[in-house]
């Protein structure tokens, strides 16, 4: 039994290790500015954000490209957090993570994160109206 | 179902005697190493916690004019200064990590790790750039 299963790719790890370093490349090369400009310098008033006013945030949001973008960065993420977050209890000596429920509730809130963010990109400033 | 962490976990599995591992709740307080791992590791809960407020804040936009209040307090404030500490040491980490992951090849010869940790950090120069125009272009 142990046998048969130690030749069957890992084909679930190497899903959820793609999800996680693409993750972890996404959110190394965008979060910062995101932070930086939205979470700082806009609302020190230091540079004119779009987030900062009604009008010019609706209008950047209503662009697909735009949704298809936030859809990417924060879904790779999410994923990207609960890989890490699930391995960082396991070094905190929490073996529940190691389960296959605990697989279940860090990669299915992952997956829940997906289908909020598409849902509130679909439903603000729906495409075509 | 396999293990997806299969080869990162200790000897687990069907037909292997559980192995109970003790460790102190404080072994990663002890090395500087340790903590610093710990640290990276941690990033990802501030760095969800500020993607959950942006979601939020796409959300309020659904409010219309009225409804709509933009981010100026001085507790969002603190909040993502303390977020960005911890998404640039990510940033830090992980990139010069893809030194060490990613093998290129060209004419049969390697790209150094070095040449490749330099490109990933030109690609957060370059992506943070075209993000901030934006951010900031089309708020006019």
């Amino acid at each position: 039994m142990s046998q048969q299963q130690a030749r069957r790719p890992a084909l679930s790890h190497l899903f959820f290790w793609f999800l996680f370093s693409n993750g972890g490349v996404i959110t190394a090369l965008l979060l910062p500015v995101h932070v930086l400009v939205q979470g700082i310098l806009g609302p020190l008033g230091i540079v004119k954000v779009v987030d900062q006013h009604y009008d010019t945030w609706i209008r950047v949001l209503a662009n697909p490209l735009v949704k298809l973008y936030l859809l990417v960065l924060i879904v790779f993420a999410f994923f990207h957090f609960a890989h890490r977050i699930r391995y960082l209890l396991t070094d905190f000596g929490v073996h529940a993570a190691k389960t296959v429920p605990a697989q279940v509730a860090f990669y299915g809130g992952a997956a829940v994160v997906t289908l909020i963010t598409v849902w509130i990109l679909l439903t603000t400033a729906p495409i075509g109206s | 179902m396999p293990s997806p962490h299969r080869g990162e976990g200790q000897g687990e599995g069907q037909g292997v005697k559980e192995y109970r591992w003790r460790m102190p709740a404080n072994w990663w307080t002890r090395t500087r190493h340790y903590f610093l791992y710990v640290a990276r590791e941690f990033t990802a809960v501030p760095m969800a916690l500020w993607l959950i407020w942006l979601l939020y804040e796409i959300k309020l936009a659904g409010n219309g004019p009225s409804g709509y209040y933009p981010p100026r307090s001085a507790a969002f404030l603190a909040f993502s200064a303390v977020v960005l500490l911890f998404a640039l040491y990510h940033s830090y980490t992980f990139l010069k990590l893809a030194g060490v992951i990613i093998r290129v090849k060209v004419l049969d010869r390697s790209i150094p790790p070095r040449v490749i940790v330099m490109a990933m950090f030109g690609a957060w120069a370059a992506a943070s750039v075209v993000v901030g125009f934006v951010l900031i272009w089309f708020a006019r």
